[in-house]
């Protein structure tokens, strides 16, 4: 499979704040890739450096084979972009935006946007001002999807949307998606993206935490909860082959997000008199963002730095 | 043909399709012959990502369920039917004998348990019989 996007090595400060550090990915073609992170992540700075609107600081990025700051204009012929907040005329008319971004794209723009406004069921004749939110969204959905990009990226595209707009949103992309065409999206839509994403990466305070597909991504990771009659005995050895990913202890039980987790190891662990309970789960994507954005690492560091010395350790 | 998918369930969205289509072949709401929505008009309907949808697909058709025909899109095969109740019945029995488990797990003896499911059945059966 080819990668219509990769992205190596990128890293982009503002000041003396990093906002993107050491960001690697590539997306491979024809699948619908989800980028998900909290407010202030740094998914619109990737994005936006995606299409040539913002310079790195160091790394490379390539998009359907270009380098979006040499070739701008080339890269936003070819990739439909829906940004969070769309920059359309106001005193433009729905059927007058489309004609003047007709302009800049090769024929059969004016009659793909025209059949996109009727699905819509936006009125031809009302200028962008006197739109509603989900309208202009509409708008700018159509605006990205008229030329048939190969790509569609969008910046949390159906963030404060009514849930008949957003579902029309969805099938658009899926229809996308259908026909071979890539999709990247950011959101905190967890479920929404749990639906329709092919591959999720989960980007925290500018750090990469995971890429991976979806049903990879679950299957390889197992929620555990473990239940001990002694919580100051250690864990038994076996627990020592597993990668812990996140792990919280309340009193008596251990709550916790590890790789590698066999029916074997589950045998020899319900062996251990210290525990008393073993529940393993696969996890929700809800579970894996959260999992993966309280990193098992800095919830040791607070161990160490003696806030966690009762068995009360606790991370909200 | 109503399906409802749930995506943070624990059990994978495409073995969730999977079944769902074998229950509406056990039950008859699907007969063979009849043409379902294809793949893409399908991930449309449940908002899902169309590769889940074709990998559900796939599965039923390595199963016998579903085949492809040509030009006409995906049809339930001639006597899926049988082979669609037998799953059913072997998707039951794996919740059955995870319910058991969990009651086994949480300290109740033979007996109880015993106790137990013949009350439940009796009224199922009784809710059954109301209902039909």
């Amino acid at each position: 499979m080819s990668e219509v996007i990769s992205v190596n090595n990128v890293s982009k400060r503002f000041g003396n704040k990093i906002v993107l550090d050491n960001i690697s990915l590539k997306v491979p073609s024809g699948v619908v890739f989800a980028l998900l992170g909290e407010n202030g992540a740094g998914k619109s700075t990737l994005i936006r450096s995606m299409l040539g609107y913002t310079k790195l600081n160091s790394g490379s990025i390539s998009v359907c084979g270009l380098d979006p700051l040499k070739k701008p204009l080339e890269i936003r012929r070819q990739v439909g972009y829906v940004s969070d907040a769309p920059g359309l005329y106001e005193w433009m008319t729905v059927a007058e935006a489309g004609w003047y971004a007709s302009g800049f794209y090769p024929d059969g723009f004016l009659r793909n946007y025209a059949a996109r406004i009727n699905e819509f069921q936006l009125p031809a004749d009302t200028k962008i001002r006197d739109l509603s939110k989900g309208m202009r969204a509409k708008v700018a959905l159509s605006l990205a999807m008229a030329f048939d990009p190969e790509l569609l990226i969008m910046d949390e595209p159906t963030s404060g949307l009514d849930p008949l707009v957003r579902r029309s949103f969805l099938e658009s992309m899926i229809d996308r998606a259908a026909a071979g065409q890539t999709v990247f999206l950011s959101s905190h839509q967890i479920q929404e993206v749990e639906r329709v994403a092919d591959w999720v990466a989960i980007l925290h305070q500018g750090k990469l935490q995971i890429v991976s597909p979806l049903e990879e991504l679950k299957s390889s990771v197992t929620i555990l909860d473990l239940s001990l009659r002694d919580p100051l005995l250690a864990l038994p050895d076996e627990m020592e082959q597993l990668e812990v990913l996140h792990r919280i202890q309340k009193g008596r039980t251990i709550h916790m997000m590890v790789r590698g987790f066999t029916p074997a190891i589950e045998l020899d662990l319900s062996k251990h008199a210290n525990l008393f309970e073993i529940k393993a789960m696969r996890p929700n994507l809800e579970e894996l963002y959260l999992g993966f954005t309280q990193p098992y690492e800095s919830i040791q560091a607070r161990e160490r730095n003696g806030q966690g010395k009762s068995n009360q350790t606790e991370v909200a | 043909m109503q399906l409802s998918i749930e995506p943070n369930n624990g059990i994978p969205i495409y073995e969730q399709l999977v079944r769902q289509i074998k229950y509406a072949v056990a039950e008859g709401i699907l007969v063979p012959g009849q043409v379902i929505p294809s793949v893409r008009d399908m991930a449309k309907q449940l908002t899902l990502n169309p590769n889940t949808v074709q990998r559900a697909y796939f599965q039923l058709q390595n199963e016998e369920v579903l085949q492809s025909l040509r030009g006409r899109g995906v049809a339930v095969c001639e006597g899926a039917k049988k082979q669609c109740v037998a799953d059913r019945q072997q998707i039951l029995a794996e919740r059955l004998a995870a319910v058991l488990d969990e009651a086994i797990r949480g300290g109740l003896d033979e007996d109880r348990l015993r106790s137990m499911f013949e009350k439940a059945l009796k009224n199922a059966i009784r809710t059954g019989e109301k209902q039909s």
